[in-house]
């Protein structure tokens, strides 16, 4: 029995593919991964969006009422009021009884909760110039009413969060990686549904005021502060620049007249400056 | 090439010692899997996709050893042991090692 | 163009990791391959085992316990790599090298000590390996594993 020394330069215990080139698969294919599972999951929300009644809708939406600390505001319950009743009758929207609320925050936004709720924060009243532009702001929360988003974003954010952990385990860095990848696609669904509000918003105002002027004063002014486009690419709303031109193009092919705004009137001056 | 997990070859006599041969690889689940035995797991039974992957995987890190011992010039592996080890949370390294030898 | 990094820090930074961790895992690897081969040939005369050895009486002068092990850990990139090949299943290649590399380091470092206690062989070689924490493909955990290796080094007596 002798002992033989030999030394062997390949190495079988180490794959030869180049590790960028693995990288560029896998990420290649989680890419697939993620855009199945999102036809997947538009297909069966929108199934389900178009099944709810809006009576379960109703009972959801006091769930989802009492988690904001808000007043009702007669002042703002007019104007909706006012565009409500520009809505031709047979319209779905009938069936809600909407409440307007005002809730006391900086934040410049609005939301339109499932079951007839509108939340207006004070910071975005504090930013509004005229009764138009506020219209407008009204008539796009209206607009998600009217395409279901309220429901849709709810019933796809559970099936996101249902989906990857079924898929990946609760608690695993893959299902993160996963997830993340999938709320941005989710972004840019929700970024279409906030522009198809905006054009349904904007049919509202010409009906309730007779012309689009201030229809796109609350954009622009927005547009001012907010800076570069390249992070909006993963944002949940479009950058309001595009707002104004994507308003302004549907001005131009519809002819909508352009008038003088109407300032804000005096029971919705002192709200915002309360302050 | 002849596998065993004695020190010698039964019948046969070592003429050439070579050193260790080791093979390993480390192998992993697809979710689809993962979710298959996380269910199983309620009602219990075997995990056929597990045993499955962990067997191919075995079969994978002897291959790569006898593929060491091959470029040796070895005709032979005695001793060999085996180890299981979970290197990272869902994916498992099977291991082989064994002395490389040449028998007549 | 500092906004779009601010704003986006979380994948800025990411892709920091991932490009730091790829060039300084690659040439930490290609280094201690280097290394690897060079004291492997050195040492390759040692003879190593992992049968019993059977020696016939007044061969063996002395015989004892030899160990080396070494913890290694995963870049950035590679356990990138590795948490998206656990969604597909399959080979993780990035922890082949990984493992390889800190099981030879093992055997080399036992050879070391047998070769600096005057050892001519070591006979019953065994090799174990461990996870240091328990995830090691975690974001926030430590990914590295332990390679052991141990036998018993044989001095024989000289005519």
């Amino acid at each position: 029995m002798k002992f033989t020394p030999k030394y062997i330069d390949q190495n079988v215990n180490v794959s030869k593919t180049h590790p960028l080139v693995e990288m560029a698969w896998l990420i290649g294919g989680l890419l697939v991964l993620v855009v199945v599972l999102y036809l997947i999951l538009g297909f069966t929300a929108e199934l389900a969006v178009t099944k709810i009644p809006i009576r379960a809708e109703l009972q959801l939406g006091e769930y989802f009422a009492d988690n904001f600390d808000s007043v009702d505001n007669p002042a703002l319950q007019q104007r909706l009021q006012q565009l409500l009743e520009t809505l031709p009758t047979e319209s779905p929207l009938h069936q809600y009884d909407f409440i307007v609320q005002l809730v006391e925050s900086d934040e410049i936004n609005a939301l339109a909760l499932p079951g007839g709720h509108i939340v207006v924060f004070s910071g975005l009243l504090e930013q509004v110039a005229s009764e138009n532009e506020l219209a407008l702001v009204l008539a796009h929360e209206l607009g998600h009413f009217a395409h279901r988003d309220h429901l849709r974003r709810l019933g796809r954010g559970l099936g996101l969060t249902l989906g990857a952990m079924l898929l990946f385990g609760e608690d695993s860095s893959a299902g993160r990686l996963a997830t993340n990848l999938l709320l941005v696609s989710e972004s840019r669904y929700s970024r279409q549904q906030e522009s198809d509000a905006d054009r349904w918003g904007l049919e509202l105002l010409v009906a309730c005021y007779g012309h689009a002027g201030g229809a796109t004063d609350f954009f622009r002014r927005a547009a001012r502060d907010a800076g570069s486009h390249i992070p909006y690419l993963m944002a949940s709303h479009p950058h309001p620049d595009d707002r104004v031109r994507e308003l302004q193009a549907l001005i131009a092919a519809k002819g909508y007249p352009v008038a003088i705004t109407e300032s804000l009137r005096e029971d919705l001056l002192t709200v915002g400056s309360e302050e | 090439m002849i596998l065993t997990n004695v020190g010698s070859v039964p019948g046969k006599k070592i003429v050439e010692h070579f050193g260790i041969v080791q093979g390993s690889t480390v192998r992993a689940k697809h979710i689809g899997r993962d979710l298959m035995a996380g269910l199983k797991n309620l009602v219990g039974g075997e995990l056929k996709g597990y045993t499955e992957l962990l067997q191919e995987s075995r079969q994978e890190a002897v291959d790569r050893m006898s593929e060491q011992a091959r470029q040796f010039g070895a005709n032979a592996v005695v001793n060999i042991r085996f180890a299981t080890s979970s290197v990272a949370q869902g994916a498992a390294e099977l291991f082989a090692y064994g002395t490389a030898v040449r028998v007549e | 163009m500092f906004d779009v990094i601010l704003q986006n820090f979380d994948l800025f930074l990411f892709f920091c990791l991932a490009v730091l961790g790829y060039t300084c895992g690659t040439i930490a690897e290609k280094r201690h391959y280097k290394s690897i081969i060079r004291r492997e040939k050195e040492l390759l005369k040692l003879m190593v085992v992992n049968a019993e050895g059977h020696f016939a009486e007044g061969v063996v002068k002395q015989s004892f316990l030899v160990n080396g092990s070494a913890v290694i850990s995963n870049d950035y990139f590679k356990r990138m790599l590795a948490i998206l090949r656990n969604i597909f299943g399959g080979r993780v290649k990035a922890y082949e090298s990984l493992i390889d590399r800190s099981r030879r380091e093992a055997i080399l470092r036992m050879k070391q000590e047998a070769r600096a206690k005057g050892a001519h062989m070591i006979v019953n070689l065994r090799l174990e390996t461990s996870t240091i924490g328990r995830a090691a493909n975690q974001k926030n955990q430590v990914g590295s594993i332990e390679a052991l290796a141990y036998g018993t080094a044989v001095v024989m007596n000289r005519k």
